[in-house]
C-alpha cells in the first residue's frame, strides 16, 4: 500500500514540479543566451532584455526551491488535514504508511531539485568562458584526486556520504517538525493555522533549550573530555562529529514523528 | 407498472395491492415469470426486503408461486385469479360507499347516481 | 455478527456531549436510516465508524473490529462534504479507488458515470457542485462493501438524481453489507429504508422498522419524525 500511496503522491505533485523544471531549463538557456553576449551591448533595449533573462534564472531557481518547500508542507496540510483528508484518512492504510509516503516523496523533490538546479546551472554556463575555466580547475581537482592514497579516498568518499545522509536525514526531520506543528494545531477546534504556527516555534524553542541543556550538562559532568584522551586524526573526528550529528538528527526526527502519528491517530479533528 | 403509495399504511400491504392489481389487469399475465425481487424493487422504488416480503404474502395467499430455481412465476389458477378481482373490487365498492354515505347519500340516491352516471359515459364511449 | 454496533459510546467536544452513551447494532441486509435534527450526532457517529475520530468511552466496531485500516477495507464512506482531490479527472478518481480498494467494481463506475453523461476526462474541478457530489457518490457507491456510511446522499441534487441515487442504492443491493444513510429528507428515502434510527441529543430515540411504524401508529416515518422532534 506504501507503493500504491507513493505513486500517487507523485501523481499530485509531479504535475506542479515537473513543469516548473522545465520553466528553469527554459530560464537556463535564456541566461545562457544573455551571457554570451546581450549584455553591455551598444543597445539598451538588449541589454535590459539580458538582465531581465538573467533575473527570470534566478528567480526560476528561487521558485523550484520555494515550491518544493510550499508542496511539502501544502500536501500534508490540504491532503491529510483539510477536506481530502476524509478520503485519505478513511484509506485502508496505516498512519504510518501515510507519513512515510510524505516525507520520501518531498524528500526526493528536494533531492531532484538540488540536481535540476544544478543541471540548469550547467546548461546557463555552456560554453561561455566564466564556465571554461572552471571546468578546468575541476580538471585539476580530479587528477589530484588520483594522488591520493587509498585510505584517504576511502576516508573522503565515506565523509562524503555522511554528509549527503545527513542533509537527507535533516530534511526529513526539518519536514517532521512541520507536519508535527500542523497536526498539533489542527487537533483543536479553532485557529487550527495560528496554533500550527505558534506550535511550529514552541518546538522549536524547546529543541533548542533541550539541545543547549544536553551540552552544558554533558560538559558539566565532563563528557567531552574522553575527546581530550583521545588521539583522533583530523579525518576521524570529522566521522565522529558526522556521526553525533546523525544520531542527534534522527532522534530529533523521531520525537516528532512519534508526536505526528501520535496526533493524527488520536486527536484527529477534521472540520 | 404505476407505483404508488399513501402514507398511512405500510409498505409491504401497499405492495401486495399493487402486485395484486398487476395481476388481475394483465400486467403480470398467469403462468409468466416475475421479475427479480431486485429489479421489481427497483422498479417500485422500495427497499427489496419489503418487496420480498411482499411477495412471500402472495405466495402463501397462492397468488403467485415459486420454482427454486426459476424464480417467481404468476398462478394459472384462473379462478384464484378472478377471486382476487372480486376482493379488489369489494375493496372499491366499500370504499366507495363509505365515502358516499359520509357525504349523506341514501342507498337509492347512490344508485341512480351511478346509473346516470354510466349512461353518460356509455354516450361519450358510443361517440368517440 | 452486526456489521456495525457501538455500546455505551461517548464523544463529547469540549462541553458539548455530542453522543451520550449510544448503542446500537445494525445487521447486514438493511438498510438503516439515520435519523435526526442538526446537531444530533450523526456525523458524529459516522466519524467514529470511520476511525476519524476517537471514542472517549464505550466502543463502536465494523464487522467486530474496531475501526482501523483493516476495517476500512469493509467500509465504503461517503463524508458529507466534497473529499475526492478536484485536480483529478473522473478517470483518474477511478484509478485511485482501483488501486486501493479490491472491491472497486470499475466497470459499474464507468457504466454509472457514462449514464449520468458524466466525462471521464473532465477536471473534478471543472464540474459543477451537483455533478462533483455525484461523482463522488458514484466512487463510493461501485464499491462492493461490507457497510457503506453515507452521509447526506441526496442533500444537494435535484429530484432526477435523487431518484437515479436512490435507484442505485436498491439496485446494489446485497444481502451480506448493510447501508446506513444519513438524512433530514425522509419522505424521499423512507420507501428505501428498512428500519430507521432516530437519534437526538447523542441519544437513541428510537430504532424501528419503517413498516412497524406505518402499522403502530398509523403515519409515515416523516410524519412520525415530525410529531417527535417538533419545535
Amino acid at each position: 500500500m506504501l507503493r500504491k500511496l507513493i505513486k500517487h503522491e507523485f501523481r499530485a505533485t509531479g504535475r506542479i514540479m515537473l513543469p516548473l523544471y522545465l520553466v528553469l531549463l527554459a530560464t537556463a538557456v535564456g541566461a545562457n543566451l544573455s551571457a554570451r553576449g546581450m549584455l553591455e551591448t551598444r543597445y539598451v533595449a538588449l541589454d535590459i532584455l539580458g538582465s531581465l533573462l538573467v533575473v527570470a534564472f534566478t528567480l526560476a531557481i528561487i521558485g523550484v526551491f520555494v515550491m518544493a518547500f510550499v508542496l511539502m508542507l501544502q500536501r500534508f496540510y490540504k491532503n491529510l488535514l483539510q477536506d481530502e483528508g476524509y478520503l485519505m484518512m478513511t484509506l485502508p492504510v496505516s498512519i504510518h504508511q501515510h507519513l512515510w509516503a510524505k516525507l520520501i516523496v518531498s524528500a526526493v523533490w528536494f533531492a531532484a531539485t538540488v540536481l535540476a538546479v544544478l543541471l540548469a546551472s550547467m546548461v546557463a554556463a555552456y560554453d561561455v568562458g566564466v564556465f571554461k575555466e572552471f571546468l578546468l580547475i575541476f580538471r585539476e581537482f580530479f587528477l589530484g584526486l588520483r594522488m591520493l592514497k587509498i585510505s584517504e579516498a576511502l576516508n573522503g568518499t565515506v565523509i562524503l556520504a555522511e554528509a549527503v545522509v545527513l542533509l537527507f536525514l535533516a530534511m526529513v526531520a526539518f519536514s517532521l517538525q512541520f507536519y508535527a506543528a500542523l497536526a498539533v494545531g489542527h487537533s483543536y477546534p479553532n485557529h487550527k493555522m495560528a496554533l500550527s504556527v505558534a506550535f511550529f516555534f514552541g518546538f522549536q524553542f524547546v529543541i533548542q533549550f533541550l539541545g543547549s541543556m544536553l551540552v552544558i550538562g554533558l560538559d558539566k559532568i565532563g563528557a567531552f573530555h574522553f575527546l581530550d584522551r583521545w588521539t583522533l586524526t583530523p579525518a576521524a573526528s570529522v566521522h565522529v562529529g558526522l556521526l553525533i550529528c546523525i544520531v542527534g538528527v534522527v532522534i530529533y526526527g523521531a520525537i516528532f514523528y512519534g508526536i505526528t502519528t501520535l496526533f493524527l491517530k488520536k486527536r484527529l479533528n477534521l472540520e | 407498472m404505476q407505483w404508488q403509495f399513501s402514507n398511512d399504511a405500510p409498505i409491504y400491504t401497499q405492495l401486495i395491492q399493487q402486485i395484486k392489481v398487476g395481476i388481475v389487469a394483465g400486467v403480470f399475465p398467469p403462468g409468466e415469470r416475475l421479475p427479480s425481487v431486485r429489479d421489481l424493487a427497483t422498479e417500485a422504488g422500495v427497499n427489496p426486503n419489503t418487496m420480498q416480503r411482499a411477495l412471500a404474502e402472495l405466495e402463501r395467499d397462492g397468488l403467485v408461486y415459486s420454482q427454486r430455481t426459476a424464480g417467481r412465476f404468476v398462478t394459472e389458477d384462473k379462478t384464484m385469479i378472478h377471486n382476487a378481482k372480486c376482493s379488489l373490487a369489494e375493496r372499491h365498492i366499500k370504499e366507495f360507499l363509505e365515502a358516499m354515505s359520509h357525504l349523506g347519500f341514501q342507498r337509492e340516491e347512490i344508485l341512480s347516481l351511478l346509473e346516470q352516471e354510466m349512461k353518460e359515459e356509455g354516450k361519450t364511449h358510443a361517440s368517440a | 455478527m452486526p456489521a456495525l454496533e457501538c455500546k455505551e459510546l461517548c464523544k463529547s467536544y469540549g462541553r458539548t456531549m455530542a453522543l451520550d452513551r449510544l448503542s446500537l447494532a445494525i445487521e447486514p441486509g438493511r438498510i438503516v436510516g439515520l435519523l435526526g435534527p442538526n446537531g444530533s450526532g450523526k456525523t458524529t457517529l459516522i466519524k467514529l465508524a470511520n476511525g476519524l475520530l476517537t471514542p472517549d468511552e464505550g466502543y463502536i466496531t465494523i464487522c467486530g473490529r474496531a475501526p482501523g485500516p483493516e476495517s476500512r477495507r469493509d467500509v465504503s464512506y461517503l463524508p458529507e462534504r466534497i473529499a475526492i482531490p478536484t485536480w483529478m479527472s473522473a478517470k483518474q478518481l477511478l484509478d485511485f479507488y482501483g488501486d486501493f480498494y479490491e472491491d472497486f467494481r470499475r466497470d459499474a463506475a464507468e457504466e454509472m458515470l457514462a449514464h449520468l453523461n458524466i466525462a471521464p476526462d473532465q477536471r473534478i474541478k471543472q464540474m459543477s457542485k451537483g455533478t462533483r457530489e455525484k461523482v463522488q457518490l458514484i466512487v463510493v457507491m461501485s464499491r462492493a462493501a461490507k457497510l457503506y456510511l453515507l452521509d447526506e446522499p441526496i442533500g444537494g441534487v435535484d429530484p432526477a438524481t435523487r431518484d437515479y441515487i436512490l435507484s442505485t442504492i436498491i439496485g446494489n443491493y446485497n444481502p451480506e453489507a448493510a447501508v446506513v444513510i444519513s438524512t433530514h429528507l425522509i419522505s424521499d428515502v423512507e420507501k428505501v429504508l428498512d428500519e430507521v434510527i432516530f437519534i437526538n441529543q447523542g441519544r437513541l430515540m428510537l430504532q424501528s422498522s419503517v413498516d412497524e411504524i406505518r402499522e403502530e401508529k398509523g403515519m409515515s416515518v416523516d410524519a412520525l419524525f415530525r410529531e417527535v422532534f417538533r419545535c
